[in-house]
């Protein structure tokens, strides 16, 4: 390790850092199970830059969730097998254990979970629990420590945060707990938010609210914020760049605007068609990807998606793709043999149309 | 559709009520206020835990003051009427002695108020014992997990297996020639005994009850929240499980604390307890049931229903709570 202690990463440390805030180098996280080893996550690669937020994308198991919490270091150890690197503001954190991690936990990278309704502790008042990163991370006076917590309500747009600090999570909304968990998350000035789900638990209606909060405060503090989601509508307008992983590896991964518009993955693409449009008559069919995800202690031996992908060729079954860049634009790279627009793409399109008018 | 807007049907939602009609709104009304009543018959009442609260208020206060009520004898005077002694179970319960006289002649109304201090005491102290020292191993059972769980799991399986009555007999035993040999031991008096047997009683139970409570906490996603922002191993335990775990262990405590009351009349009826002790009167008395039910039955009853209180009172907080108990 280059630095000597944890203590050594300390919020001035990242704040004016030069290079990448994150950077992942072929992660791999694999748990060990009576059916065998699961990998959930199958080597992974991407850096993320100070103040810049990315979206990870895919469906339930696709390992989105659990590359998050390994790069938090939140896994249990046992039965866990982890490699690969993880560096944090140019340090090394992947091998870091409970104890080192304590220091970077809250203070350099905090975690935003899904459900409010239990990510809060129903018998402690609010105010407390706002308070307690701050007074352990920096040692804030009891009474230091409420002022802060007040402003910090302030800054989430909670109303009377006075009254509030007072209040138990069972005396407020999901939307407003939801709130009250980003300014606990916010406290000790993380440079690094993750948010799971953050909104998959909330009304419709909060959902724009919190992503838009959350970008808020991203731009105020120049925090980096990696938003993990199964729905591309949240990441379409609060997202820098979005990954899009697929049975624990990651198969697309453009600028945001890019991936909307020039997207290479089929993945990606039966993605973007499973959203319902609006300009589509009422009681049309939603579009679905068929099959289900792939078994990740058997996964398949070529392109993770090919069993469920309408254009896969036997080349696609056979050999794995690598994750490649487009030729024009290096921050757009994406893992497929045959990727949309190719000719062997417009040849299975083409094929398939002429199969569903035979029918 | 119209199925579901009859108002004669009990399912109806109550929400359709505003698209009945005017005349069928007040059979709905109607039926809405017996359904209604029909859940309120249907819980259970509260008179249980009314009753034992009442019965537990009313013995405390006369023990603690019983030293200045005036309708409370000294239990250790015998009553005398007209300079005469009183002994041989010659009152019956009655005005002169509310509930007659023992063989020795004392106030059997008087005792049993007066060694309500020692069975409380013995009950509560015990208890704390046990809700420390369980609730301290079950939390780092099930929190640790492992071989620290291994280690007290075996502990409180073996604990468990031996019946309670003989374990606590001989530890009484034991303990009795443990005071001999270490003179250090010279402040157990007889109760610490006991209420050092009751307490490894009560310690298996609970902390099998707090271990299984810690696991499922532990996965909770707020202990995940906390952790995340820096909280060490202790501050998760203290701030974040322990008073998630009070319910259960307030729950649990209500319950055991009528249980080991009960044993410690078992052991005083047994003659290892204290002779201040509603079994050591139902013991002594017991072979003159026939000719004096007094001395013998209202002891008994005084035991009975304290135990009866204490547990009304822990089913009433385990319903209040939802806490799942095995068998204590």
């Amino acid at each position: 390790m280059s630095i000597g202690s944890p203590n050594n990463i300390t919020q001035a440390a990242t704040r004016d850092i030069a290079g990448p805030l994150l950077e992942l180098t072929d992660v791999r996280t694999h748990f060990r199970t009576p059916r065998g080893l699961v990998r959930a996550v199958d080597g992974v690669s991407f850096t993320l830059d100070r103040g810049k937020s990315l979206g990870i994308v895919g469906e339930s198991g696709s390992g989105k969730t659990i590359l998050s919490r390994s790069i938090m270091g939140l896994l249990p150890t046992k039965g866990t097998e982890r490699s690969g690197s993880i560096k944090f503001a140019g340090a090394e954190i992947g091998d870091k254990n409970r104890k080192q991690m304590r220091h970077v936990w809250g203070k350099e990278m905090a975690m935003i979970f899904q459900d409010p309704m239990t990510s809060l502790n129903p018998l402690m008042k609010i105010g407390d629990q706002i308070a307690e990163p701050l007074r352990i991370h920096l040692g804030m006076s009891r009474a230091d420590a409420t002022a802060t917590a007040k402003r910090l309500l302030q800054d989430v747009r909670i109303p009377e945060p006075e009254r509030r600090l007072e209040q138990y999570p069972h005396e407020m909304s999901g939307g407003m707990r939801q709130r009250v968990m980003i300014a606990i998350a916010m406290a000790c000035g993380p440079t690094a938010l993750f948010a799971d789900e953050p909104t998959t638990a909330l009304d419709v209606t909060v959902q724009a609210q919190i992503l838009d909060l959350l970008g808020e405060q991203r731009r105020e503090r120049n925090m980096s914020l990696v938003l993990v989601t199964h729905d591309l509508g949240v990441v379409a307008g609060h997202t820098d760049e979005i990954a899009v992983m697929y049975g624990g590896k990651l198969v697309e991964k453009a600028p945001t605007k890019r991936l909307f518009a020039a997207m290479k993955m089929p993945y990606t693409e039966g993605l973007m068609a499973s959203i319902p449009k609006l300009e589509q008559p009422s009681h049309s069919r939603l579009n679905v990807i068929p099959g289900r995800p792939p078994d990740l202690v058997h996964p398949p031996k070529g392109c993770r998606f090919a069993p469920r992908c309408p254009y896969a060729s036997a080349k696609c079954i056979e050999e794995e793709p690598p994750l490649t860049q487009t030729a024009d634009d290096p921050s757009h790279s994406y893992a497929c043999w045959f990727p949309v627009g190719s000719p062997e793409y417009h040849e299975a399109r083409a094929r398939i149309a002429a199969t569903a008018g035979v029918n | 559709m119209t199925n579901m807007t009859d108002p004669a049907d009990p399912m109806a939602p109550a929400e359709f009520t505003d698209i009945v009609t005017h005349e069928a709104h007040a059979t709905l009304d109607d039926q809405i206020d017996a359904r209604l009543k029909q859940v309120r018959r249907r819980r259970i009442p509260k008179f249980g835990v009314l009753f034992g609260a009442t019965f537990l208020t009313v013995l405390l206060t006369l023990t603690i003051f019983a030293d200045f009520l005036p309708f409370i004898r000294s239990a250790d005077t015998k009553v005398r009427i007209d300079g005469k002694l009183m002994s041989n179970y010659k009152l019956g319960p009655g005005w002169d002695a509310w509930w007659g006289t023992d063989g020795n002649g004392f106030d059997v109304f008087a005792r049993c108020i007066y060694y309500a201090r020692y069975t409380l005491w013995i009950g509560l102290s015990s208890t704390a014992i046990g809700l420390l020292v369980g609730g301290a191993l079950g939390m780092a059972a099930g929190y640790f997990r492992g071989k620290t769980d291994r280690v007290i799991s075996i502990l409180v399986d073996c604990l468990l297996a031996i019946p309670a009555l003989v374990l606590a007999i001989m530890l009484v035993r034991r303990l009795d020639d443990i005071k001999l040999d270490y003179t250090w031991l010279g402040w157990m008096t007889r109760m610490w005994q006991i209420i050092l047997t009751l307490s490894i009683l009560a310690v298996a139970p609970l902390a099998r009850i707090v271990r299984a409570q810690t696991m499922a906490l532990r996965e909770r996603e707020f202990v995940l929240a906390a952790r995340s922002l820096g909280s060490g191993n202790l501050r998760i335990l203290f701030r974040e499980i322990l008073p998630n775990l009070v319910p259960t262990m307030v729950t649990v405590a209500a319950t055991g604390l009528g249980i080991l009351i009960a044993a410690e009349g078992a052991l005083a009826f047994l003659g290892l307890g204290l002779e201040t002790s509603w079994g050591f009167m139902i013991n002594a008395n017991r072979n003159r049931l026939e000719k004096a039910w007094w001395a013998t039955i209202f002891p008994c009853l005084m035991l009975f229903l304290t135990v009866l209180s204490f547990n009304l009172i822990g089913d009433r907080l385990a319903r209040r709570f939802d806490v799942r108990e095995a068998a204590v």
